[in-house]
């Protein structure tokens, strides 16, 4: 059976180390215990908090990340813990709530779970409340909340912000990417817009409404313009109103920034039964396995992007084969490789620094973050490698254009629905061409 | 006869339960316990505002959030535009919430019962949805965009009260006492008015409308009175609550922090003076042990209400008062 076979390559510490992509800076030797500071630490088990949102609007990603973790947590005691001490995951939910609840979580992993460092996906709020807590009690705190948000705070206070650490880029790329990117598929004859018009719809999340903002800005530089901005509450299931509006002045390009799966999904049901000649692009959301599962045969042939989606090759492959293995098939790999490899190049970065710091020891606990600061990291999703002054994760091609430097922004295009999107841009990891979306009849 | 007055003895209790909140902080030093009980003080706050409004004065407001929203707000706009103190904007919040307040219920309580609640829900939905989907940047600063309102991400990472600088590791007691603080005249405010001669209008307006009125007692008038103080001091608890958490946003406006609210002044006792503070307490205990137990939180609170709503309709203050009289020895009739 599969799933026998999957376990049997997991508990396997060369399959593990091949499995886990740990082949990098000499990290697999010392999370395997065999560093010389392993008998300074306990057999205690360490602590993991992961607060992520289990309940609400974000759940359907939360579900993924505590699974990434689980998974991540599973291989690493397999293989003898860090430094021999077995990692045992703490789950609070942060329920898709504003910052009180967020801090709350956070707080609780740290002084009730005693968790020695929270890793997570991203949450809502301001994006700003768990660096705050972490750096209160001095823990290394890993998000992917994709947000300027955390630029601006981290470079804004190194000092103070030491311990947070963005292990993916911010959304202000997407804005240019995407442009960039609709203006190539012309130059090259891939697709020709019925026009240059573009409509945007945004909700209401900074992460969404910074990529409408930063297309918005940019769009007349490429030789685009926007003829429809409309921000929508979230999350929301009724898109007549906004249908209406695009229908009435078919645009030649359609991008929602608005990101949660299931309003993505509705948007592309009501969109089909009536459809105009444009190019759909759906930020982030449609890269998950609800997005497909809820929108089905109306998923085929939507463009999205992620800068941080599982890549085609050997270590996103085999993780992905895996994770559907584990979770099943409507599991998505995307959102569960987040925490897992946060998790993993956590425990290869606290082996290298003698051992993990227990929450308000700041001295190991630094120790860990210079490690991080100075690792660079291939999980499922590409290389991790963070900008010293800001703690977040280069971009490639944005700025990087060595993919073994940056953690990729990749464009996709579902296929299927039964599977996951093809990767259709950058090279090396583009497995398919563009094609035409079905609904366009030009 | 007693020698105190209702009033005075109220006082004489709310001088114990400040005692008892006030030294917690020697037993309890984990700083996850001292933020839950900083929440509930600000939740216990919201709940004892609205059972004056809604169970002593009978006006049947939903706006209770949007009041409290208004102050945490004004803290946020002021901290992150004008890079104000929020010992400055604080009362400025409680201020600019009582004068909305004023608007809305010259608008609104002239109406009977349930359109003022269908009105107030309106108002707070289209104020939440206003604020959502702002997208617009008002400032823009290293691609950062804040819109006027916040947007859907709201205010965050402002000036605080301070402590942290002062108290370093310890900022968080600070923090407790200032919310204390504003725990204490929320809660003086409401024993004054409900045992006050406010509270004795509110009696007669709600043993006979029409008697009262015969009186010469406007109605609309006391109803607006006691919507504006209400405020005032929800108002105040939004503004420390943002100043605690250093964060205002459209969660605030949730309808399950409603529901939440409501479930204490259920649960505590409507129409009493010290139910809300016990029902805010059940319920902060009741959400931690939900905690362990994964995605039933919501559910269990659901079941709570269902229970106290059929079995305890005057909550624990009500309960506690029919198990003291019967546990009370019977005086023997006088020949």
């Amino acid at each position: 059976m599969t799933n026998n076979s999957e376990t049997k390559s997991v508990t396997s510490r060369r399959g593990f180390l091949k499995n886990a992509g740990l082949g990098t800076v000499g990290g697999a030797v010392a999370v395997t215990g065999l560093g010389t500071a392993a008998s300074a630490q306990s057999g205690e088990a360490v602590v993991i908090g992961g607060p992520i949102q289990m309940t609400g609007g974000g759940a359907a990603d939360g579900i993924e990340f505590k699974q990434g973790l689980e998974m991540a947590a599973e291989e690493i005691n397999a293989a003898g813990g860090i430094l021999g001490r077995p990692v045992k995951i703490a789950i609070a939910d942060t329920e898709s709530g504003g910052d009180d609840k967020i801090t709350s979580a956070g707080q609780r992993l740290i002084d009730r779970d005693g968790a020695s460092a929270l890793i997570t996906g991203y949450n809502f709020g301001s994006q700003i409340a768990l660096q705050n807590v972490a750096a209160d009690a001095s823990v290394v705190y890993m998000h992917a909340d994709t947000a300027r948000a955390h630029t601006a705070l981290v470079g804004g206070d190194p000092e103070k912000y030491w311990q947070s650490f963005m292990y993916c880029p911010s959304e202000v790329y997407y804005g240019f990417a995407y442009l960039n990117y609709i203006k190539n598929l012309e130059e090259t004859g891939q697709f020709k817009g019925v026009n240059k018009k573009i409509a945007l719809v945004t909700g209401p999340i900074q992460y969404s409404i910074n990529i409408a903002n930063s297309i918005k800005d940019e769009a007349t530089k490429y030789g685009y313009e926007i003829s429809l901005y409309e921000t929508v509450d979230a999350p929301t299931n009724e898109w007549g109103p906004t249908l209406a509006k695009i229908r009435e002045d078919e645009p030649g390009f359609i991008v929602v920034t608005h990101f949660f799966p299931g309003d993505q999904a509705q948007f592309m049901k009501q969109f089909l039964t009536n459809p105009t000649n444009s190019l759909i692009y759906l930020q982030y959301g449609a890269s998950l396995a609800a997005f497909r599962d809820i929108a089905g045969d109306a998923s085929e042939d939507v463009l999205y992007a992620t800068n941080i989606g599982v890549l085609s090759g050997e270590v996103g492959s085999d993780f992905a084969a895996r994770y559907t293995a584990k979770y099943g098939e409507k599991a998505s790999p995307n959102g569960g490789a987040q925490t897992y490899e946060a998790l993993h190049m956590y425990a290869q970065a606290a082996a290298m620094a003698g051992g993990v710091g227990e929450a308000y020891d700041d001295v190991q606990n630094k120790k860990i973050a210079d490690r991080l600061r100075g690792m660079i990291y291939r999980g499922p999703t590409g290389s991790i490698r963070f900008d010293p002054k800001t703690q977040q994760a280069y971009s490639y091609p944005v700025q990087t254009n060595d993919p073994s430097l940056g953690m990729s922004h990749i464009f996709s295009q579902i296929e299927k629905k039964e599977e996951n999107g093809k990767i259709i841009s950058p090279t090396p990891y583009s497995v398919k061409e563009f094609r035409v979306p079905s609904w366009i009849k030009m | 006869m007693s020698r105190f007055s209702d009033l005075q003895k109220n006082l004489f209790i709310l001088a114990g339960v400040l005692a008892v909140i006030a030294a917690l902080p020697l037993f309890i030093t984990q700083r996850y316990f001292l933020g839950e009980i900083v929440l509930f003080m600000i939740w216990a706050s919201v709940a004892v505002q609205w059972n004056v409004l809604l169970g002593h004065a009978g006006v049947f407001s939903l706006g209770q959030m949007l009041f409290f929203a208004i102050g945490a707000y004004t803290v946020g706009m002021m901290g992150v535009f004008f890079d104000i103190s929020p010992w400055l904007s604080m009362p400025v919040g409680a201020v600019v919430a009582a004068v909305a307040s004023f608007a809305i219920g010259l608008a609104c309580l002239r109406l009977d019962t349930a359109y003022v609640a269908l009105l107030t829900f309106a108002i707070v939905f289209m104020v939440s949805s206003l604020i959502s989907t702002d997208a617009e940047c008002f400032i823009t600063e290293g691609g950062l965009c804040t819109p006027l309102f916040g947007g859907g991400n709201g205010f965050s990472g402002f000036g605080d009260l301070g402590f942290r600088k002062l108290l370093k590791g310890k900022w968080i007691l600070g923090n407790y006492f200032v919310v204390l603080g504003v725990l204490a005249l929320s809660l003086m405010a409401s024993i004054v008015v409900i045992h006050g001669r406010l509270g004795l209008a509110f009696r007669s307006l709600g043993d006979s409308r029409v008697y009262a009125a015969a009186r010469g007692m406007n109605r609309t008038r006391f109803h607006i009175i006691a919507f504006v103080i209400t405020a005032f001091f929800t108002g105040l608890t939004g503004a420390v609550y943002a100043a605690h958490f250093r964060f205002a946003g459209p969660s605030l406006f949730e309808f399950s922090n409603l529901v939440f609210i409501l479930g204490m002044i259920v649960v505590g006792g409507l129409k009493s003076t010290w139910g809300p503070i016990f029902g805010a307490a059940l319920m902060m205990v009741l959400v931690e042990l939900a905690k362990s137990w994964g995605d039933i939180q919501n559910s269990l609170i659901g079941i709570v209400l269902i229970v106290f709503v059929l079995l305890l309709p005057k909550g624990v203050a009500g309960a506690s008062t029919k198990l003291f009289g019967f546990l009370k020895p019977k005086r023997k009739p006088s020949a």
